[in-house]
């Protein structure tokens, strides 16, 4: 038995009811969604507990604003993660089920280490008004830092793992022994992981720009706050974004070196689109407020670019196993694949009108004709 | 092909799913019954211009979000995980066939989610009527989250004709299907008002309170009356196996029946003085016990729905060893036990050390090992605590040498809830050699019987 054999072997034999590219362009999407969202409940979290500790009014301010939009942004971080949770099962399902038992109390700490971190939020959140003394702010905010980096630790080596199917035997096995204990921590890529958290502190200044873009319309807000938030915000991103690309090259030269990616285009793309985020937040530091929307625009095409590139990386990998995941077994079903499309069509156009309400609420402080 | 292994020493595996899935369970009847209330409720206090019990509602509604949104989602994703480390086959198989339906509910989740937070944060900020209408958004798509996760749930009870089809609609809308369905939206509705009369139990005002207590006790007094009938529909839909393993087999399953009952009629009392005659005074500590009352409840009935699946994880699909146990003609599967038995298992396990794929007198012990821990651990252990003990079961049926244990082995379908021994005659030989050690650690197998010389 060879390996691409046991690993085509421990695909499920039922197939999948759909073409596996699509499951795999919906995977890296979300993905793309979720990590955003992830960067923005860490970012936010650092930020609100570091502007806290400082003196100035204003830094109190945007302490308490983070605290609270935190939550919101924790919150949508879990729900966009399902989707690509449930779509790398579809596709990459021998991949991630063997990670996840060869470390499976990393997997159950993963769940742990979100709840404790999104109670510990709450308490920051709810202690975040200065006339409760904000006894225990500082505490519970850490508390939500340090947890979200441990999550994100677990989810980390049960991907890199996931990556090194050529060990797995031989780190399960010792003589006879299986462990079958799941504590161990069998592979972790130090480059791979800041690459993943640094990026919280460019995503979280673009998220201080669009703020300080968002309200500025607002009669009953302070302009000059405002503008202090998304000037500090882009050079937050500016500077987070320089040592991340830093990082990029030294995780990209870190990688074996078979793999060449000076050679990949997907890669370039990758690359290239961080580098245009770099520059136009080099634009954005005059007027923080004026490229906001296109700031966050650029950051997002980043992060997908990076999400597509990661997906790339992986293919490459696990294509020296003969694996690819467009030789799945296909058991087509248009019925089911209709349910979903239609359903989805029909959620955003359902969606879009909270938001509409919570975009003009925000806004202009009303929501129009209705009146309060 | 075969995964490798988990094992929570002592404790059992089984533990770990009960946990999170049975804590799943309030989270997420409430985040889609809870709406339905307040929508109710809102309209009304609009209509009365009543502030008291808008303040009760915005109350309910953060705990809701908090709760929910929190605990919620993350144990409900945490039954992927804890299905992965149990069972990855299985929740392989069930998502290979229900990826979309998955997906579709999670377009309902996104649709709560911005809800939920647009509710809470607009709370007296918007018009009414518009508050109102996204109130009955969310109450809408997290029940409908609810009508598509029941047709998944149903289908591993009640298979329907997806077994002789493989289509994914012929799963869903199984037998148990709308029994269950009504069920569940029956007694999402005593756990919205069970949570309801918790905080209201909270509120100083004795008007407010009373009257939240009222509106609770109605949710809750109806939930349960409807739940009731229904369920003896639902009970009329399942198999004759599984009511004989709930009612005759397990003497476990037959306690978790009855508890489901107890609980049942507890609440009925609970909400008909607390809600009715002591409304007024209603305190956070019977409100408290009632919610537990409620959670023991729930526990038992989807416990009960759990057992009664055995000895399958996918009717008539895969056993709850993670073997596929028939062919899957329409999805091209063969079964797979007829090849392991004549090859044997630890052939055809990647996973296993290769010493032990040929057994021999000086690796059968080891190489039962293997095999016990394969076919058993997802719902014993192999330690005399926890799930199911091995051991203890073994002196319980008094199986304790090597030969015995063989006999019991063979014997085992004979039991409606387990799965047969898979392997080769040898290997039957090397996990009874091993099992018996278990009951046993002096008892050595002799090396001649186990190789059948």
């Amino acid at each position: 038995m060879n390996l691409a054999q046991v690993l085509n072997g421990l695909r499920d034999p039922m197939g999948v009811p759909f073409y596996p590219w699509f499951f795999q362009v919906l995977m890296v999407l979300t993905f793309a969604l979720h990590i955003i969202f992830v960067n923005l409940a860490i970012g936010g979290s650092f930020m609100a507990v570091y502007e806290h500790y400082k003196k100035g009014e204003n830094n109190k301010r945007l302490s308490r604003f983070l605290a609270r939009s935190s939550t919101v942004n924790l919150s949508a971080a879990v729900v966009l993660g399902v989707a690509p949770l449930l779509f790398v099962q579809v596709v990459y399902d021998p991949f991630w089920y063997v990670s996840n038992l060869l470390s499976a109390w990393w997997a159950v700490g993963f769940l742990c280490f979100v709840t404790a971190a999104f109670l510990a939020l709450y308490a920051f959140y709810l202690k975040r008004n200065p006339e409760s003394g904000m006894k225990g702010f500082g505490f519970f905010g850490w508390l939500t830092f340090g947890l979200l980096l441990l999550a994100g630790f677990s989810m980390h080596l049960l991907s890199v793992q996931f990556l090194e199917p050529e060990k797995w035997k031989l780190w399960y096995l010792s003589g006879n022994i299986m462990n079958t204990s799941g504590t161990t921590v069998y592979d972790f890529r130090i480059s791979r992981y800041l690459h993943f958290i640094i990026p919280s502190f460019a995503i979280t200044g673009v998220f201080m720009m669009l703020y300080g873009w968002f309200f500025r319309q607002r009669q009953d807000m302070d302009k000059e706050y405002l503008h202090w938030v998304a000037v500090s915000g882009a050079k937050m991103a500016l500077w987070a974004t320089i040592i991340q690309i830093i990082i990029g090259f030294w995780w990209l030269f870190s990688l074996p070196k078979n793999l060449n990616f000076t050679s990949n285009a997907f890669l370039w793309i990758g690359v290239i689109l961080g580098v245009i985020f770099f520059l136009v937040l080099m634009a954005a530091q005059k007027d923080p407020e004026k490229y906001a929307v296109l700031s966050a625009l650029f950051a997002f095409l980043a992060v997908l670019g990076m999400a597509v590139s990661r997906e790339v990386l992986r293919m490459v990998y696990l294509g020296k196993f003969n694996y690819s995941i467009y030789t799945y077994k296909l058991n087509i079903h248009w019925g089911s694949t209709a349910l979903f499309l239609l359903t989805f069509v029909m959620g955003i156009i359902v969606m879009a009108y909270p938001l509409t309400v919570a975009w003009k609420l925000g806004r202009y402080g009303t929501t129009s004709k209705e009146g309060a | 092909m075969l995964y490798p292994l988990f094992e929570w020493h002592g404790v059992g595996n089984g533990m770990l799913m009960a946990i999170i899935a049975t804590y799943h369970i309030l989270p997420c009847h409430l985040a889609t019954g809870a709406f339905w209330i307040t929508y109710v409720m809102e309209r009304k206090a609009y209509q009365e211009n009543d502030e008291g019990m808008l303040e009760f509602i915005k109350k309910y509604s953060l705990l809701v979000l908090i709760f929910c949104f929190v605990t919620g989602s993350l144990t409900g994703a945490g039954i992927w995980y804890a299905a992965t480390l149990i069972s990855p086959r299985a929740i392989s198989g069930l998502i290979h066939n229900y990826v979309w339906g998955w997906a579709t509910e999670w377009v309902f989740f996104l649709i709560e989610i911005v809800t939920i937070y647009t509710y809470y944060y607009t709370f007296g900020k918007i018009s009414r009527k518009a508050h109102l209408r996204i109130g009955l958004i969310y109450a809408m798509s997290a029940w409908l989250s609810m009508v598509i996760i029941t047709g998944i749930l149903g289908f591993m009870l009640t298979p329907g004709k997806w077994s002789q089809t493989g289509l994914f609609f012929d799963g869903f809308f199984n037998p148990s299907y709308w029994p269950q369905l009504f069920v569940r939206t029956a007694f999402m509705f005593v756990v919205g008002g069970a949570y309801a009369a918790i905080v209201a139990s909270f509120m100083k005002d004795p008007d407010i309170k009373s009257k939240a207590m009222k509106v609770a006790a109605k949710w809750g007094l109806g939930g349960l009356i409807v739940g009731g009938l229904f369920t003896v529909w639902y009970f009329t839909k399942i198999p004759a196996t599984a009511k004989t393993i709930i009612f005759e087999d397990l003497a476990f399953t037959k306690t978790m029946f009855e508890i489901a009952i107890a609980a049942g009629v507890l609440l009925f009392i609970y909400f008909g003085i607390w809600g009715f005659m002591k409304s007024r005074t209603a305190g956070p500590i019977p409100a408290i016990i009632a919610m537990l009352v409620l959670f023991v409840g729930i526990c038992a009935g989807e416990t009960m729905r759990e057992m009664a699946r055995r000895p399958y994880l996918i009717p008539g699909y895969m056993y709850s060893n993670q073997m596929i146990a028939k062919d899957m003609k329409p999805k091209g599967v063969k079964n797979e036990v007829a090849k392991f038995n004549k090859e044997g298992v630890l052939k055809n396990y990647y996973f296993a050390p290769e010493s032990v794929k040929e057994i021999d007198a000086s690796n059968f012990m080891a190489a039962g090992r293997i095999l016990t821990k394969l076919e058993c651990i997802s719902c014993h252990t192999v330690e005399s605590t926890g799930f199911f003990s091995i051991p203890k079961l073994m002196v319980r049926f008094g199986a304790s040498s090597p030969e015995e244990v063989h006999d019991f082995l063979d014997a085992l379908s004979d039991y409606d809830y387990m799965p047969p021994f898979v392997g080769t005659e040898k290997e039957k030989r090397a996990m009874a050699a091993y099992i018996a050690s278990l009951v046993n650690p002096n008892q050595k197998a002799d090396p001649a019987w186990v190789l059948g010389k």
